[in-house]
């Protein structure tokens, strides 16, 4: 109802859940601890592909203490099964502990559970496993080669789908081009790495058959429903909390086997389980992510306007698929978002995963279009040198600037700021492009400008999953809101909450629509039992899809407490403003009642109602994604500094220009960019899942695998620009994953700028940059 | 195993435990003493997330054993300003949007609090690449730290504007 005005949203209002995180009182799974618990640990692959041909588990028996040990034998037939419905994948399933052979290093064999966590580590260490090695299926050109002997049985060679979509006609704009660029870009294997890792606990209560599972999860329903149908449980009696949860970033968004098992392990044994990874399990056996080449073939005419791409995609997928998102997720993915924010008339991709005998691929921040968003926008940088013009210059003039817009492959793009955004960058960068051109006389310190345009579905709804054919589904958030009789509110939220700040941000929603103070709102998320059934968080959906459900849920409590007040004060509903703790009457803010009161009529005082009216305050509200998304947009930008005689890159400055919509709390805002930035900031310059020829991960500890540090991150510049979308109640368009899209790009496009160089991977590292620095050194 | 009996002095509280001589202080804290807000991020000693004051410095409770501890005094983040996180370096950090998830966050504290204090009474206000060397012991995979930062920074401020 636009007769409300907004006062808590879009402000900077100090976060809620920020006590119990400062203070040390949260609770997270590790803090988890149950009378009679074991605890687990895995025994996992120390080969990447071998067959198993014993577990030898007799020196348990000597030490002294109870064990209790499972191999792939006791959990024969359970298993994870991740399958896009398309006749062209090819379908596997990854056991919850491996049967006759592993896959890859870190893949759960067996389990040991004690009841001290150190004790089960020590009775890990006596099972030991007979393995049989098979040769491995190392790289994307091996799983390509159909001589390999395939991963799983029945397979033909180890692609695993491969697909194509295209839009326009590539043939005229290959006729019509008078310029063919073609490039090949890869992105290396990274993953979210959140700081607490996973874990699990679980306990099966026989008496009333119920099981709880608490898990470090972004997706607690799914969980719920995936070990109900695994197990043969009613759904009803399975409850699944995520506690505080220390990140997830896509890793969490999965369901995992372990999650199956440990459920499992807690109804066969009769006791509680709790499982805590390890980081060196993290780093080798939860989810990787990223892992690309795309090649890329571009058709410009001579005024530099795009006619049509081709691309050719492949993704190292490891050796399972994930769910719910699948093997076909990533790539898909590319191929879906490779046109841009560009008018592109045809296109075609043809897309693919391969497996091979690593850890498996999932979601991480951004999903893909990190990877895309490098190759689109090295490509127009490429374009642009090609064509000797501005890169500026030759994006404006390719750049969507009618909305909505349907793009080359039927998605329509929503109201963005897509020029707008490229020229205001172009203003704030102008002082480092003039200091830029000025370093190229150097040939011992340069200096470059890049930057990435690019637009980012999200929130997307129900539509778009079933058109991929994933067993995700659907994608529609769910909030209940209760107004308790003392005025005071819950809402019940079907997001997780894993540093999102939801816990303020969906408080300031319910608070506009129902005239109060957010500090009135207690968020509760995280726990199927108190929760309605929702995705999760994920997929940028929590501030559009979850605060649109939030107040469309609270928008029908407010018109009740309406519709009493003016009975009340003898007024029409719609004359009736709720703000500050009061309902009042439009124009007579003398004549009013305050909103606590009305609370308890609705629930104790009910004789004072309405006739008629029906006792309660609660409301519920299940909000799909629009079809094809609400598409934020946003341009990055780094500024380099290169010394070409080390190689040594120092990031001078990063600036922003986005466009979420509506911003709920721009406290959250600038914080969820700047995080995204930063760990983009890592896909470009530092991190990186290094396997050997045998698969073996090389990248096992934080020693190994190099997050940003404060020390090499400038401050993020953020500047927005607001364009509301007309496809989620409150304007608001996905935020979450964006701010990691953008950077890999902008700083690939500034060290091409400052070297003069093409650049085609990821990660820029020191070593990497002095390499690409030769020429200057050879000049100089 | 063999235990060993040591005396702690944890939070202002006096305690005598067995332990195992493996078992590290990060354990020990969280399990005999109660204390949740000790995080445990790598348990290879780079993260930080466990940073906690023994005798007053900051110390990798994963890369301690609870054994090498005997008589000594140690200080975690619920100490610090309670459960409603009152001091001032835990609101500046809320002020500044300093924290997400809040994981790597007690040991944020931990470790800049005596950066802090050593500003203060120098009297020095440090620039930008000096609050980052600070804390570049420990990660945080949420903020960019950006917020923490600015929260030291207002820390800081905030002392030494009281103090002049």
């Amino acid at each position: 109802m636009k007769a409300d005005r907004p006062r808590q949203i879009g402000a900077r209002v100090q976060r809620f859940e920020d006590i119990r995180l400062l203070s040390g009182t949260a609770r997270y799974i590790d803090d988890i601890r149950l009378p009679g618990m074991l605890n687990l640990t895995f025994v996992r692959a120390e080969m990447a592909h071998a067959r198993i041909l014993g577990i030898d588990s007799s020196a348990l028996a000597e030490l002294g203490y109870p064990t209790w040990l499972f191999t792939g034998k006791d959990t024969a037939g359970l298993s994870m099964k991740a399958h896009q419905d398309v006749p062209e994948m090819q379908y596997s399933e990854q056991p919850l502990l491996a049967g006759d052979r592993v896959r890859f290093v870190g893949e759960p064999v067996a389990v040991v559970l004690a009841e001290d966590a150190y004790k089960a580590e020590d009775a890990a260490e006596t099972v030991l496993v007979d393995y049989d090695p098979l040769p491995v299926v190392g790289t994307m050109a091996q799983g390509r080669d159909n001589s390999l002997p395939p991963l799983f049985d029945g397979w033909t060679g180890n692609v695993i789908i491969e697909r194509q979509m295209k839009g326009g006609d590539l043939d005229v704009a290959r006729a019509a081009a008078a310029h063919t660029i073609r490039r090949t870009y890869r992105t290396q294997r990274q993953a979210g790495v959140p700081m607490e890792g996973r874990g699990v606990v679980a306990r099966y209560d026989p008496a009333d058959r119920t099981l709880t599972v608490w898990s470090s999860t972004q997706m607690p329903h799914l969980v719920r429903t995936y070990i109900a149908e695994e197990l043969g449980l009613p759904e009803s009696r399975i409850r699944v909390v995520a506690p505080d949860v220390g990140g997830g970033f896509g890793v969490k968004g999965q369901v995992y086997a372990d999650e199956v098992l440990i459920a499992w392990l807690a109804m066969k044994t009769g006791r509680p389980v709790k499982w805590v990874e390890d980081r060196r399990e993290h780093l080798i056996a939860s989810i990787h992510a990223r892992d690309h080449e795309h090649t890329l073939e571009a058709y410009v005419s001579a005024d530099g306007m795009l006619l049509g791409l081709k691309a050719d995609i492949t993704v190292d997928n490891g050796a399972y698929s994930t769910y719910p998102f699948t093997s076909a997720g990533e790539p898909g993915m590319v191929g879906k978002v490779l046109p841009g924010p560009y008018r592109l008339p045809a296109y075609e991709a043809t897309y693919r995963a391969v497996a091979t005998n690593k850890c498996p691929i999932g979601t991480y921040r951004g999903v893909a279009r990190p990877s895309a968003v490098f190759s689109q926008e090295r490509l127009m940088d490429d374009i642009a040198a090609e064509l000797k013009m501005d890169p500026f210059e030759f994006r404006l003039r390719n750049i969507v600037r009618e909305f909505p817009y349907k793009n080359v492959l039927g998605f329509t793009y929503d109201a963005g700021s897509y020029a707008q955004s490229l020229e205001k960058m172009r203003d704030l960068l102008a002082p480092d492009i003039a200091e830029a051109a000025a370093s190229k006389a150097s040939t011992t310190k340069r200096i470059g400008v890049g930057f990435a345009c690019f637009n980012e579905q999200t929130a997307h709804g129900t539509p778009d999953f079933t058109r991929r054919r994933v067993p995700i589904e659907t994608g529609y958030i769910a909030a209940r809101v209760t107004m308790a009789p003392d005025g005071e509110v819950t809402v019940d939220l079907g997001l997780q909450n894993h540093g999102q700040g939801l816990e303020t941000t969906m408080a300031q929603v319910a608070a506009d629509a129902l005239g109060i103070d957010p500090a009135q709102v207690y968020v509760r998320h995280g726990d199927t039992l108190t929760t309605p059934y929702s995705v999760g968080t994920w997929g940028s959906r929590g501030g559009a899809l979850g605060g649109g459900a939030v107040h469309l849920a609270s928008m029908r409590i407010a018109e009740k407490l309406r519709a009493i007040a003016a009975h009340l004060l003898q007024a029409r509903p719609d004359e009736i403003e709720l703000a500050g703790g009061r309902a009042a009457l439009r124009g007579n803010p003398g004549n009013s009642i305050e909103i606590r009161k009305l609370a308890r009529m609705a629930l104790r005082n009910v004789e004072q109602l309405p006739e008629g009216m029906i006792p309660g305050l609660e409301a519920e509200f299940s909000l799909d994604g629009p079809g094809d998304g609400t598409y934020s947009n946003a341009v990055h930008a780094a500024v380099v500094e290169i010394d070409i005689a080390t190689g040594k890159t120092k990031l001078r400055r990063f600036v922003v220009v986005e466009d979420c919509g509506t911003m709920l709390n721009p406290l959250v805002v600038d914080g969820q960019v700047r995080g995204g930035v930063v760990q983009g900031i890592g896909s470009a310059m530092f991190e990186h899942f290094i396997y050997d020829a045998e698969c073996q991960p090389l990248t096992t500890s934080f020693a190994d695998y190099l997050m940003p540090l404060a020390p090499e991150i400038p401050d993020i510049e953020v500047h927005h620009i607001e364009t509301p979308t007309p496809l989620t109640p409150l304007g608001a368009k996905g935020l979450g994953e964006g701010g990691a899209i953008g950077p890999a790009a902008a700083v690939a496009n500034a060290v091409a700028n400052a070297l003069g160089v093409g650049v085609t991977s990821t990660p820029l590292t020191t070593n990497a940059v002095w390499k690409l620095c030769k020429h200057l050194r050879e000049a100089g | 195993m063999s235990m060993t009996d040591i005396a702690l002095e944890v939070n202002g509280r006096k305690k005598t435990i067995a332990v195992e001589p493996r078992r590290l202080l990060a354990d020990v804290l969280r399990q005999e003493f109660g204390l949740s807000g000790v995080h445990i991020g790598c348990a290879h000693g780079v993260c930080g997330c466990c940073t906690v004051h023994l005798d007053g410095a900051p110390r990798l409770s994963c890369l301690t054993f609870a054994v090498q501890c005997d008589g000594a005094s140690v200080t975690t983040v619920e100490a610090l300003g309670g459960p409603t996180a009152q001091h001032p370096l835990q609101q500046a950090f809320r002020s500044e949007h300093g924290l997400q998830c809040g994981y790597c966050t007690p040991g944020f504290l931990m470790a800049l609090l005596p950066f802090v204090d050593e500003m203060v009474a120098r009297r020095h206000r440090p620039d930008d690449a000096e609050i980052r060397e600070a804390m570049s012991g420990n990660i945080c995979r949420c903020t960019g730290y950006h917020g923490i930062v600015a929260a030291v920074r207002k820390a800081i401020d905030a002392s030494l504007a009281k103090g002049a």
